[in-house]
């Protein structure tokens, strides 16, 4: 058998790759050699190899031994790369549906979802495997839900249905800081009368208890009473009688008690809170920190507005620079409150751009300033729209040659996004036993050149270049 | 000779050099470190405090050896202000720097209060109470603003402080000024405004007598009803409010004047291109003017009497005792320029009016104190003195000369503008370099520094400066 596998492996070098079945029969094992495996655990395996079997990564390494039955796709020798699929944060663009601003926070991104044929499709291809909606609207549109993008159909499942708040301090300050202190106010006294509530209802349900518990005192004293006399008078007609009078007198007592009981009422035993207004529900949770929001912010200046109206509150969120659906040319700027953003420790979504300051030709790398200030970064197409996805890559690449550190800006599209929409379990690091989900490219991830050729998830693949070449 | 620079620079090491990472152009100068002659009442320390500053940075801002205009206590040549947190803390020839302030070396410069425009628009959005909300500390104009040496505006109503790292406290202030239309072009709105202020007088007389008789027992009378008497004019008249007035022409001053003289109020007078003709009767009605030395007026030779603008205007107000702000044709900034007519270069305006013969003492006063009293803020800002607030600015020459340009501006003790760091003019006569030797001196020092302080076991000292040099 060793024999065997040795023979194998002198062998699958000359093995033409075998295109022809991407994916193995159940138990068959998938393996893809690549000139680079960006495992983003540790340092990336050079001429390396990633073997899958049953949805899950059963080796990762430089030196493969092939086992048998297994399929192998060998990409090597044009800077093919293994990437853990690529996250999109935001993506309004999926949601064609509009509506004005305001608090509407009781609106989930899904619910206005109806996609056109092939959109998520065009995003697999571009190595998307996870992409975040957006609600529509401006002030207070909703809530964000996630997608996979190898699902199929207008209105597929989401992988989560509502999770962000989202807020938008954008256009007029004035307006938006005016929309966000009230709806922060309003929830503050939800909480409130929520706090106040309880405390009656807790207070009314211990003298509700202790009431009862009394009552039952006086009940087992009167019976031991009985039972006292009952043992110091006679046997038989006595105790018939003083069960008589101790049964008698009390459901009379009890009676007159249990009409007052009536009139009182029990309280409910579990707590029922006042109702919210289901535009206010997430802010609520917000402010009472089980929900996160995305706040965006299209000028500095609404950053230090949005830090003043917090004030001492401390409810967790995230900020994306830039508003609408694309970055102004002119946001340079940005980096003026890149110390503000730093010292309030939050994550920070952007596009990866390289915008001048407002009226020069001075560019900025607001990304690489950021994560030097030790935030952590996020990285967005730089446009909102599918042509923004497909230049992704490029704008990337740019961002890097400026000096972002390839490491991070490679984690700020794959695994920090993920855990910003809670997916990290399904983008990983590429190691043994984390489940198979990955991208493949024929090239270096930072060449724009290089294409997405497979996509896999949970082993599966999703997306096949060739035979998609072969449909066309 | 270069490498000898850089092996100073290696040798120093950590020195002063590169201990300024709040403020990227070190000062390569020694600046005030020497015992002082004079102990500073506070102690300073030199932690972060209150104050404005960043995290881990000093509350101290020292602007050092300049010749500082005070406006109110006249000229301290190579004097220090000291600012703490947003405030002014001292002001002098010997005021010690506390260890690990911030620093501005002014030697060789000018330092004058910020300036203050009593009419702006475009810099800052909003009106009134929405500044507070609205205030864009990073749009262009604050930015203009401050490279014209304005650190204060009015605007729509309220009186905005041009911060520019952040939108706690930008708003200053509400000037509660009534506009009372009084031309001698609109009779009916002349009547109207006559028998308002009438009809607020007789309510105060009715309101006295009323008073009068209460105090001397007597009961059955009843107050007058307030409800018929105009509020605005009843404001005036207890001078709870200014007048505003629009009146360039003497016609339409003398009308103002008249009724200043008939209804004793506070006034401030928009516009007084003919205001020097009658002078004297403005000084005595106590009204505040508002002009433009260079707002033509054309004279009319059909009259006998002085008429139409003089360049002179300003110098014979100032000699009447009319207190005045100068404010430029354009109240807002435009790029089109470096010496327009608009509040990127409000000293421009401000000279022709010296070129008229108004002192320059004056001239300060009109962009400075005399604009703040306008506004009603003159407790807070218009002046350099202790417990002001921390408004200034550093020129390369003197104010009122067209070379001139604000090197530094500070805005409540925070480091607003320098003219090295933006991108508007610091090609332009670029402030100075040290020379090699400079830098091998402060190197050389630094590392004596070091080496005293590891001696004394002392603490971490370097400040964090803003000096000559890039």
């Amino acid at each position: 058998m060793p024999a065997a596998a040795a023979l194998l492996l002198l062998a699958a070098p000359l093995c033409p790759p075998q295109d022809e079945a991407p994916e193995p029969p159940a138990g068959r094992p998938l393996i893809f050699r690549v000139d680079r495996i960006e495992t983003l655990a540790g340092e990336p395996i050079e001429n390396g190899f990633l073997q899958v079997r049953d949805g899950v990564i059963e080796k990762i390494g430089d030196v493969l031994v092939v086992p048998e039955g297994a399929v192998v796709h060998d990409l090597r020798g044009d800077g093919s790369t293994i990437l853990p699929p690529l996250v999109l944060a935001r993506a309004g663009f999926l949601i064609h549906s509009t509506r004005g601003g305001g608090r509407n926070g009781r609106f989930r991104a899904i619910d206005s979802l109806w996609l056109e044929e092939g959109e998520l499709h065009d995003l697999l291809a571009e190595g998307i495997l996870i992409v975040a909606i957006d609600p529509p609207g401006d002030g207070i549109p909703g809530r964000t839900s996630v997608l996979a993008t190898d699902v199929e159909g207008h209105r597929p499942e989401a992988l989560v249905e509502d999770l962000h708040l989202r807020l938008r301090m954008e256009g007029g300050l004035r307006g938006a800081k005016d929309l966000m202190r009230k709806a922060i106010a309003d929830a503050e006294k939800a909480i409130e009368k929520e706090k106040e509530a309880r405390a009656a209802w807790e207070k009314a349900r211990a003298e509700w208890e202790a009431r009862q518990k009394a009552e039952a005192e006086q009940k087992k004293q009167q019976e031991q009473k009985q039972g006292q006399e009952q043992g110091s008078g006679g046997r038989s007609e006595p105790s018939a009688r003083g069960r008589g009078s101790a049964q008698e007198p009390p459901p009379g007592q009890d009676g007159g008690r249990n009409g007052g009981k009536e009139e009182e009422q029990e309280p409910p035993k579990e707590f029922q809170p006042p109702k919210i207004d289901p535009n206010l529900v997430p802010v609520v949770e917000w402010l009472r920190r089980e929900r996160v929001a995305w706040v965006s912010f299209d000028k500095p200046a609404a950053v230090l507005h949005w830090l003043d109206l917090l004030g001492d509150r401390d409810p967790a969120w995230s900020a994306i620079l830039g508003g609408g659906s694309r970055f102004s040319r002119f946001a340079g700027n940005f980096m003026e409150v890149r110390d503000a953003l730093a010292a309030a420790g939050v994550r920070v979504l952007l596009p990866a751009v390289l915008p001048n300051l407002p009226y020069t030709r001075i560019p900025t790398h607001p990304a690489a300033e950021l994560d030097q200030a030790g935030v952590e970064i996020v990285l967005l197409p730089p446009r909102g729209d599918l042509e923004g996805v497909r230049s992704f890559r490029l704008a990337l690449a740019d961002l890097v040659r400026e000096g972002l550190d390839r490491r991070i800006a490679l984690e700020a599209v794959t695994l920090r996004p993920a855990a910003a929409l809670g997916q990290e379990e399904i983008v990983r690091p590429l190691e043994v036993g984390a489940p198979a989900n990955f991208i493949v490219f024929d090239g270096d991830v930072l060449d724009p050149t290089a294409e997405v050729q497979y996509v896999l998830h949970d082993g599966r693949v999703v997306f096949d270049r060739s035979l998609e070449e072969e449909e066309e | 000779m270069m490498s000898w620079i850089v092996l100073a620079l290696v040798l120093a090491g950590p020195a002063p050099l590169a201990a300024a990472p709040a403020v990227p152009v070190p000062s390569l100068r020694r600046l005030a470190q020497e015992p002082p002659p004079e102990q500073p009442t506070e102690e300073p320390k030199a932690e972060a405090e209150d104050g404005n500053g960043k995290e881990g940075t000093s509350p101290y801002l020292a602007v050092v050896g300049g010749e500082v205009h005070t406006v109110t206590d006249g000229v301290l040549p190579a004097a220090t202000v000291l600012c703490k947190g947003d405030r002014i803390l001292k002001v002098g020839a010997g005021v010690r720097v506390p260890e690990g302030a911030r620093v501005i070396d002014a030697t060789g410069m000018k330092v004058y209060p910020g300036l203050i425009a009593v009419r702006s628009s475009g810099i800052v959005s909003g009106r009134g109470e929405s500044v507070r909300d609205e205030y864009d500390p990073f749009a262009l104009n604050v930015d203009l603003g401050l490279a014209g040496g304005l650190t204060a505006v009015e605007t729509g109503g309220a009186v905005a402080k041009l911060l520019r790292h952040s939108v706690e406290g930008a708003l200053i202030g509400k000037p509660d000024w009534v506009t009372v239309s009084y031309s001698p072009s609109s009779p009916r709105a002349r009547r109207e405004w006559r028998a308002r202020l009438e009809g607020a007088r007789d309510f105060l007389r009715r309101q006295r007598s009323y008073e009068a008789a209460k105090a001397a027992g007597e009961e059955d009378i009843s107050p007058p009803d307030p409800k018929s008497v105009n509020q605005q004019a009843l404001r005036l008249l207890q001078r709870q409010a200014t007048a505003r007035f629009n009146a360039d022409s003497a016609k339409d001053l003398l009308a103002v004047c008249e009724l200043l003289e008939d209804f004793p109020m506070n006034a401030v007078i928009f516009g007084g291109r003919e205001a020097w003709t009658l002078a004297d009767r403005l000084g005595r009605t106590g009204a505040r003017l508002v002009i433009t030395p260079r707002a033509k007026r054309r004279p009319d030779p059909e009259l006998s009497r002085p008429n139409g603008w003089s360049i002179e205007n300003a110098r014979i107000l100032w000699e009447h005792g009319v207190e005045f702000a100068i404010v430029p044709g354009q109240a807002y900034i435009t790029t089109g320029g470096i010496a327009g007519r608009d509040l990127l270069t409000l000293p421009m305006e401000v000279a022709f009016a010296i070129r008229g013969g108004l002192p320059e003492e004056a001239a300060l006063r009109s962009i400075t104190i005399d604009a703040a009293r306008i506004l009603g803020v003159e407790d807070r800002i218009g002046s350099i003195e202790p417990g002001k607030d921390a408004d200034l600015i550093v020129c390369d020459g003197d104010l009122f000369d067209y070379r001139t340009f604000v090197q530094w501006a500070v805005v409540a003790g925070d480091i607003a503008y320098d003219k090295q760091m933006a991108p508007y003019f610091a090609h332009i006569r670029p402030r100075p370099e040290p020379s090699a030797g400079e830098v091998i001196d402060a190197v050389i020092e630094g590392i004596r520094d070091q080496q005293d302080e590891a001696a004394e076991d002392g603490g971490d000292g370097g400040s964090n400066r803003a000096g000559d040099g890039s």
